[in-house]
């Protein structure tokens, strides 16, 4: 298994900042200090809502204060892969719901599209400025050694989590500022911006002057609510609900206390289904109505637009590597895991008789429910898994159970390594970039693979060493 | 008294952007360190030992924050503003007088809670938060008469010559390549500047771009709606001293139409000529500029003369 902070068993030197550290406090003296770097994240507001009954609902994500660090080799590789493959989705679903040459080239069946859940047949024939259809991606990443990365999954719908990787970094910083003196590491300062220039570069053809951006939130009850806020506030812009909002001759208002203003891109951080009852589920008192006709008329560009799902549904994901040599004839920097496609016979059978090896995810599950990880399950467990498979075969995929992986976290026995993942966030606007961080989940149970913070995963900050301390954006 | 509240909450912020500019990239072949450009912000030059340029983290923390030679370091200010305070005690509130003479009580124990640690952030807040407190109690418990109208002007005059200073870091250290002009590194730093100054996030309500020379400039010099601006402070302070002159005291009639003379100027000024005439030749003459009006205020109206730091 691959500890990220050794390399042949000796310290790597990207880690002897934090080696240092760590001996200089002693593990146990900084776990106390958990309490204060978890005083601060209440204190900001950072809090995560898990809806299971008698529990916190302003619960903290647990924040493992040990930092993961990539080098600017191993950036390199990450930020180049992400980018080429938020290239690729957003050319796959404006082909989806353009001339799917995808299909007429024979790469993919069409119904993979057709069936899917997630294929909006209302966004047919839509053209979103720059073409751009997923303007954020969080892009999965696991290792499993040097130099080894693959892409778990996609997110091109409303990825969520940047807020934590912005405030990690401010946590950190604040507590332990000799961390970080001499600007070793990348600042992540430049997210707002980036978001802010990628919005207004797709603000309509018919937009003059400055674009006015906002941000559609559900509103305080929804459990990524301080992330809305956040973001809002860091672009300086206002944070709607949908009943601040209505069209008029398809051109989208939000109510203000100097009259109605005109907005021109809206962050939407609100599911397709509940964004226009005219055109999605009608009973959404969530969303503006007439909101996907102003859309359709060149008056508001949403980000990310309706109908990305299409490009991050499991079943999609074992056609991204074709997607990337297809539409931008390169090879993909980064892999894709391996993966059975349960609908096919042959795989099938072959995910059947080596099912305690594998891990089986619902094609179009998230958060890490309904999801069985053979090495780690009962029989009873796999057995009764099996029963679901054969009932509802093309429901499911399954992955080899990669060595992810690890880095060290603070316990009360001293340090101790567990399995991580990296979700970097892709913008795109008039360029497709990334700032030098990404979200690093960790799963705090030993061996735990799940590093979903609904399944009782942590967070850390993550750094991107310079190794030309001049050079940066 | 509530010129040194000002600074101490000043000096806090100051010492909070070192630490976000002490982790930022260096500049190949720049020779001076950010916390040079901390200490010639905080005014504090002149009396820091071995000259500014000598200046690193941990001697920054010691001379602004705990040297008790050093008029403007955070414990001379919390105990000048608490003598001062006393002196005139009856035209405070109780109120105001307990969150200041509280905050000296509680100085002691929070110094020394900070000395094992590796950073002073909890310490500053603390500061910030006493700031505040302070700030609270004077706009929400004192008449609204001449005492308090005095109490404003200390206020505002420190806003101004802190502002004004803390602009002026850039000229002196931070870019001293034009080359680097619109760069990642100098969009970092105007990002630092106005975080010192509590405006980072206004920045983009207000103007809607990343932060540049121009935009932080016309930011912190001449927008009326920023707190912490140099029109904002002598709006102010044309606001509080027309309050106050009385219409037969010659010198400060005088007085008043100075301030307004001054202020028309700026609410006149054009921003490209203030980087026509030189960001640091202008502020200078601005610092210098208010710290004689300061002075002939305090004759005007008959009180002390004020510490003011550095010219």
């Amino acid at each position: 298994m691959y500890n990220e902070m050794f390399r042949d068993s000796a310290l790597r030197a990207e880690y002897a900042v934090i080696d240092a550290w760590l001996k200089k406090h002693g593990p146990v003296a900084l776990l106390e200090r958990q309490a204060e770097a978890e005083e601060l994240f209440r204190r900001i507001g950072i809090t995560f809502a898990v809806y299971t009954e008698g529990t916190d609902p302003d619960r903290l994500i647990p924040f493992d204060m040990v930092p993961r660090v990539f080098n600017e080799s191993e950036w390199s590789i990450v930020e180049r892969g992400s980018i080429q493959r938020a290239n690729a989705l957003n050319c796959f679903i404006a082909d989806v719901y353009g001339a799917r040459n995808i299909v007429k080239e024979g790469i993919m069946p069409e119904e993979m599209i057709l069936k899917n859940p997630a294929y909006l047949k209302q966004m047919n024939g839509y053209r979103p400025p720059n073409d751009i259809w997923s303007h954020i991606i969080g892009v999965d990443i696991v290792r499993t050694g040097e130099g080894q990365f693959y892409v778990l999954e996609d997110n091109c719908r409303t990825p969520s989590g940047v807020s934590y990787v912005l405030q990690n970094r401010e946590v950190m910083h604040r507590m332990f500022p000799d961390l970080f003196e001499g600007g070793h590491v990348r600042p992540v300062d430049g997210y707002g911006e980036l978001l802010a220039t990628a919005m207004q570069d797709v603000a309509p053809a018919n937009c003059s002057g400055r674009p006015t951006l906002a941000l559609l939130t559900p509103g305080q009850y929804n459990s990524a609510y301080y992330e809305h806020y956040f973001l809002a506030d860091l672009m300086g812009i206002e944070l709607v609900e949908g009943s601040d909002m209505f069209v008029e001759d398809d051109i989208v208002y939000m109510r203000t206390t100097n009259g109605p203003e005109r907005v021109d891109v809206l962050y939407r951080r609100l599911d397709d289904d509940f964004m226009d009852p005219e055109v999605f589920f009608e009973g959404s008192t969530l969303g503006v109505p007439g909101i996907i006709r102003a859309m359709k008329a060149g008056n508001i560009t949403l980000v990310n637009a309706p109908g990305t799902g299409i490009a991050d549904d499991k079943s999609i994901y074992t056609y991204v590597p074709d997607m990337i040599r297809f539409y931008l004839n390169e090879e993909p920097i980064i892999e894709n895991v391996p993966t059975y496609c349960c609908e096919r016979p042959d795989e099938l059978k072959y995910v059947l008789d080596h099912l305690a090896e594998l891990v089986v995810k619902e094609v179009h599950g998230s958060g890490g429910y309904g999801m069985l990880v053979g090495p780690t399950s009962t029989p009873e467990q796999v057995e009764e898994f099996r029963a679901k498979l054969v009932a509802n075969p093309t429901n499911y995929i399954a992955q080899p159970t990669l060595a992810l992986s690890t880095s060290p976290v603070l316990t009360p026995d001293g340090m101790s390594p567990r399995h991580v993942d990296l979700r970097p966030f892709v913008i795109s606007g008039k360029k497709t970039a990334l700032i030098p961080s990404g979200l690093t989940r960790v799963a705090l149970q030993e061996g735990s693979l799940v590093v979903n913070s609904s399944q009782g995963g942590g967070v850390k900050d993550t750094w991107v060493l310079s190794s030309d301390r001049t050079s940066h954006a | 008294m509530s010129r040194y509240v000002e600074r101490m909450d000043n000096m806090a912020r100051l010492l909070d952007a070192g630490r976000r500019m002490d982790a930022l990239p260096r500049q190949s072949g720049a020779t001076l360190s950010e916390w040079t450009s901390i200490v010639i912000a905080s005014g504090c030059s002149g009396s820091f030992p071995g000259g500014p340029e000598a200046a690193t983290s941990s001697t920054v923390r010691e001379h602004l924050v705990r040297d008790e030679t050093n008029p403007s370091s955070i414990v001379s200010c919390i105990l000048a503003a608490r003598q001062n305070a006393k002196a005139v005690r009856p035209s405070l509130t109780s109120e105001v007088w307990e969150a200041i003479n509280q905050t000296q009580s509680q100085l002691k124990k929070h110094l020394s809670e900070e000395f094992d640690r590796t950073n002073l952030t909890a310490f500053l807040d603390w500061v910030q938060g006493r700031a505040a407190l302070i700030v609270g109690s004077i706009l929400g418990t004192m008449m609204r008469d001449q005492r308090l109208g005095f109490v404003q002007i200390g206020k505002w005059f420190e806003r101004a010559d802190a502002t004004a200073r803390l602009l002026d870091v850039k000229y002196h250290v931070l870019l001293p390549k034009v080359a680097d002009v619109g760069g990642g590194l100098d969009y970092l730093q105007w990002l630092q500047i106005l975080r010192a100054a509590n405006s980072a996030t206004a920045f983009r309500h207000e103007y809607g771009r990343s932060p540049d020379a121009e935009g932080v400039v016309d930011m912190l010099v001449l927008n009326a709606h920023s707190p912490r601006s140099l029109r904002t402070a002598l709006d102010q302070l044309c606001v509080e001293l027309t309050e106050l002159a009385q219409a037969d005291a010659a010198p400060q009639q005088e007085l008043i139409k100075k301030f307004r003379n001054k202020n028309q100027l700026l609410i006149d000024q054009d921003l490209d000529e203030i980087f026509q005439f030189g960001l640091h030749e202008w502020l200078t003459n601005f610092i210098l500029d208010t710290n004689s009006l300061a002075a002939m205020t305090a004759d005007a109206f008959g009180f002390g003369a004020v510490t003011t730091p550095d010219q």
